[in-house]
């Protein structure tokens, strides 16, 4: 019986120790730099070699290029699709992308949608993606508040 | 008089709560006594071993993950360590220190999930909140290093894929601080409590020779006075440097596995701190393992082994010379542990059965694979 109390002594001892829970909605964790979190893509590094694609274990990317209109020696990207339904991601495309072009941010919320098709994310979805995260050259936006800190 | 009676047969699952996944148990009952248990498995078969074969080497990795998604850290590494024997690579010092780092940061994250969950099965609430609340300090760790935090992927074929970031094996010193004085309040607060022992003490026992009949490895067998950890036998990686003691408990029941694990924790915490001691600067990874599309190895076989949270996992490679894998053999822990059910619960009563159930720590990732 005593031992009995003795654990009731350690959730008593919490009553007077701080809050360690975040209130979700109202406040959001802010993932480290290198969290593989949603996609964002940067057309004009796109040099179209098609590595992407051959490393993604599900085969989700799909991309087309062009040739450019400056420069026809050179081919520029069409168009390039991400199927959120299948990727896992594990970021072998940001990996093996020699140019960065393809980069992981830190956003990990508001990819639900009522169906399926919506799912498939397109060049400007994916260029529009404007969330802080493991890549430099950009301006991070602290879209999310601090852990913790409440607003 | 006596009243002839009947068996009855039960259907625990598959969608059970305390299975943590899907999984089916076909239970016979005589009244309250459990007569037949089949362990039914399947419902989450995903065919790795098949995948892997389509798969360049590197690609599996975040397959392995999927596994045993508690302790997904010895997956990675068992399996790249699978591919490294083929290739015959050496692998950098500093990687080998960061691998050893987060696997047993990983493992006790595993035991913490066991421990809050199986309280949670047999009533216990509270205990719960406790165990992911440091699991957490643990996860946000490894997402600083690997970038996930539970399928990390962070392993690679000769080393390891990110360098730590600045001041992250000081702030691991800090947590391994903070996670030995909350598992201390675990003792408080569970192990001494009577409930919890007249649930538990003598409860579903394991004989050695049982353990050694059925291949079962991990804390199952340590709890039934089995010293074997493959750590010591036959160190991998860098165990070697590490001081540290494989805790076993002789009796073998339910209490015992409680008392090995949380022991287990102790251990790790020990090795995360003499690795964060002596970690060196260096390369993360070997110079031909960073171009993950270019990994062919020679044609041969490898088998190499780890110890995950659950037991010995291992994996069995062949290669053709290709390169994509020609088979990958999983030795799943979880899945060679869970066959002892149809042992172990036989003449239990059916209100041990969870208790019992629990006390395997099984991840039906890793049983269906």
């Amino acid at each position: 019986m005593f031992r009995l109390l003795k654990g009731f002594g350690v959730t008593f001892n919490y009553f007077r120790k701080k809050n360690i829970t975040i209130q979700y909605p109202d406040e959001k964790v802010v993932m480290p730099a290198r969290f593989r979190g949603i996609h964002r893509f940067f057309p004009d590094k796109c040099i179209v070699c098609d590595l992407c694609v051959k490393v993604c274990p599900t085969d989700v990317i799909t991309l087309t290029g062009k040739k450019s209109e400056e420069n026809p020696k050179k081919k520029v990207i069409d168009t390039y699709n991400i199927d959120f339904q299948g990727c896992i991601l594990c970021d072998f495309c940001t990996e093996v992308c020699p140019t960065d072009a393809i980069v992981m941010t830190a956003r990990y919320n508001n990819l639900s949608s009522f169906n399926r098709a919506e799912q498939f994310k397109d060049i400007h979805w994916l260029s529009d993606n404007h969330v802080y995260g493991h890549y430099e050259e950009s301006d991070p936006v602290p879209e999310m508040g601090e852990r913790g800190e409440r607003k | 008089m006596s009243i002839k009676t009947e068996t009855m047969t039960l259907n625990m699952g598959p969608q059970h709560p305390s299975t943590h996944g899907v999984f089916r148990l076909l239970v016979e009952v005589d009244g309250e006594t459990i007569t037949k248990a089949e362990p039914i498995m399947g419902y989450l078969h995903r065919g790795s071993e098949k995948l892997a074969e389509n798969f360049i080497y590197t690609q599996f990795i975040p397959y392995t993950d999927r596994l045993d998604y508690m302790n997904a850290m010895t997956n990675n590494y068992v399996y790249c360590a699978a591919v490294e024997k083929l290739l015959d690579w050496e692998i950098p010092e500093r990687a080998e220190y960061l691998r050893v780092i987060t696997m047993e940061l990983n493992r006790i994250a595993s035991h913490l999930v066991w421990w809050g969950t199986y309280l949670l099965d047999i009533g216990a609430l509270s205990p719960f909140l406790y165990a992911f609340r440091d699991r957490d300090h643990i996860l946000d760790l490894l997402n600083e290093i690997s970038g996930a935090r539970m399928t990390f992927n962070y392993h690679r074929i000769g080393g390891v894929k990110w360098d730590a970031p600045e001041g992250w094996v000081d702030k691991v010193k800090e947590k391994v601080k903070v996670l030995r004085e909350n598992i201390n309040e675990y003792d408080t607060l569970v192990t001494g409590n009577e409930i919890f022992q007249a649930r538990t003490i003598g409860v579903g026992k394991l004989t050695k020779e049982q353990i050694l009949n059925w291949g079962i490895s991990g804390p199952l067998a340590r709890a039934s006075g089995l010293k074997i950890d493959i750590r010591k036998e036959e160190p991998y990686s860098i165990y070697d440097r590490f001081d540290f003691d494989i805790p076993t408990q002789e009796e073998g029941d339910v209490y015992a596995r409680y008392k090995v694990r949380i022991a287990e924790m102790y251990e790790s915490l020990k090795i995360i701190e003499q690795a964060c001691e002596q970690i060196p600067e260096g390369d993360i990874i070997h110079k031909k393992g960073a171009r993950i599309m270019m990994i062919k190895p020679p044609a041969g076989e490898a088998y190499t082994r780890a110890e995950a949270s659950k037991g010995e996992i291992g994996v069995y490679a062949i290669s053709n010379g290709k390169n994509k894998p020609y088979r990958v053999k999983l030795r799943r822990p979880s899945f060679v542990n869970v066959a002892i059910l149809q042992d172990i619960l036989i003449g239990q009563s059916i209100q041990d059965l969870v208790a019992i159930f629990g006390s395997l720590d099984i991840v039906l990732g890793e049983v269906d694979a």
